[in-house]
């Protein structure tokens, strides 16, 4: 077989997916870290995103919307995962969640780690638009579709998270300026 | 001012970065919210570091592996059924039972077992090639094909057993259609056929002859006025 043509064919889909695993792999796995608070996790759920979106690249029509493609992906198979590893998590205890956010102190983590582990302790309801809004940089619109639920629930949730997280940093960070 | 404090608080905990003109108008002549968005966007400028965990090193790399790693195992995949087809279409033949010899059956024995064996997984793809890597295919074949069919998802020049083709394919709406045209092939009418569960029609055309193969012979007349179109401005070189 002479390759001239057919490699045209073939690496324009192989060129898309590079620039898209370039370009957009870094947020996906933020964002996956922050849906599952695990690093070996998130690094999985990523691989198995973008393996699941070069299988269906051809459905993507607009590159504007890669990134909110991917993510919904992302939050499907963060949601097989879960159910599949649920299991793990149900012997934990309360005391070993507490010696977890004992290790993000101020001294240890510094003002980020402090915010990070308050991220963690936030009720996924809140977390997760406040994530699409601040690292997806999505509408509430947007959000809301993603979440199929109302854009007016989505401004509720992502103000609630807001002052939540506020009111645990004020609680963590006496000296927290935000408070 | 047209927000009330008590708006301009729930907005800013709901868009920190808002630019509507009520919101920043009540920025600008109260102090007290002015004060209150500055600390906001403190907030906000923190909270983005922290969520800005660093991603793995080679993370990218790592996936673009395991993307590579698996399109290969689907290919040997592809491979192993191809040749379990071609030894069972071997061994209908072989027994003389399930269809009727004509003269077109060689050539679609050889298309579609071209077809169903290196270039298989081509079936899959739906992203349009560039007209040029098809024009540049042709030429190879000595065809300057100046009117370029769109919705081709592949194209190469290959050989289909003793015939020199260009090898194509169209998705359709009801699955792709393979398309081969064979330069210079002369020696045959049109006719339709079938190998190994596919259906197939070669058809005398311009400066050869083209073959389509698929599972829904009806899209063969749209694909057929497709290129009968396309190859009668076409010349030899």
């Amino acid at each position: 077989m002479a390759t001239d043509g057919s490699e045209s064919g073939v690496s324009s889909k192989q060129r898309q997916f590079d620039a898209l695993v370039r370009s957009l792999s870094g947020d996906l796995y933020r964002y996956g870290y922050w849906l599952c608070s695990e690093e070996a996790l998130a690094h999985d759920l990523v691989q198995e995103t973008f393996l699941r979106a070069w299988r269906s690249l051809d459905s993507l029509r607009d590159t504007a919307s890669a990134k909110a493609w991917l993510i919904t992906i992302l939050r499907r198979e963060h949601a097989r995962l879960y159910e599949r590893k649920r299991p793990q998590f149900e012997d934990v205890d309360e005391m070993d969640v507490a010696d977890e956010r004992e290790a993000y102190t101020p001294e240890a983590a510094g003002e980020e780690g402090v915010i990070r582990a308050a991220m963690q302790r936030l009720d996924a309801k809140y977390r997760e638009p406040l994530l699409m809004q601040v690292l997806g940089g999505f509408s509430c619109e947007e959000i809301a579709q993603e979440l199929n639920i109302t854009p007016a629930a989505v401004m509720t949730q992502v103000f609630r998270a807001r002052q939540k997280l506020k009111g645990m940093l004020a609680g963590d960070v006496k000296e927290a300026q935000w408070s | 001012m047209v927000m009330n404090c008590l708006e301009f608080r729930r907005e800013l905990n709901i868009h920190p970065h808002s630019a509507d003109a009520d919101f920043v108008a009540h920025a600008r002549e109260c102090p007290r919210c002015a004060h209150a968005q500055a600390d906001a966007l403190a907030f906000e400028a923190a909270l983005g570091r922290a969520l800005d965990v660093p991603a793995p090193t080679h993370l990218a790399e790592s996936i673009l592996l395991a993307q590579a790693t698996a399109q290969r195992r689907e290919r040997r995949h592809w491979r192993r059924d191809a040749s379990w087809l071609a030894v069972a279409a071997a061994a209908v033949l072989a027994v003389g039972i399930g269809w009727r010899v004509t003269r077109a059956q060689p050539l679609g024995d050889a298309a579609v077992v071209h077809m169903l064996g290196e270039e298989a997984p081509a079936l899959a793809y739906t992203a349009p090639v560039a007209a040029d890597a098809v024009r540049k295919a042709f030429a190879q074949r000595g065809v300057d094909l100046t009117q370029v069919p769109s919705d081709i998802s592949y194209v190469a020049c290959c050989p289909v057993g003793k015939y020199k083709s260009v090898h194509m394919v169209m998705p359709r709406a009801n699955g792709p259609v393979t398309v081969m045209y064979l330069v210079d092939d002369h020696s045959g009418r049109t006719s339709d056929f079938a190998h190994a569960g596919w259906l197939g029609r070669s058809v005398p055309l311009a400066h050869g002859t083209l073959v389509m193969i698929g599972h829904d012979a009806s899209q063969f007349d749209q694909v057929q006025q497709i290129w009968n179109a396309a190859l009668q401005t076409a010349t030899r070189i």
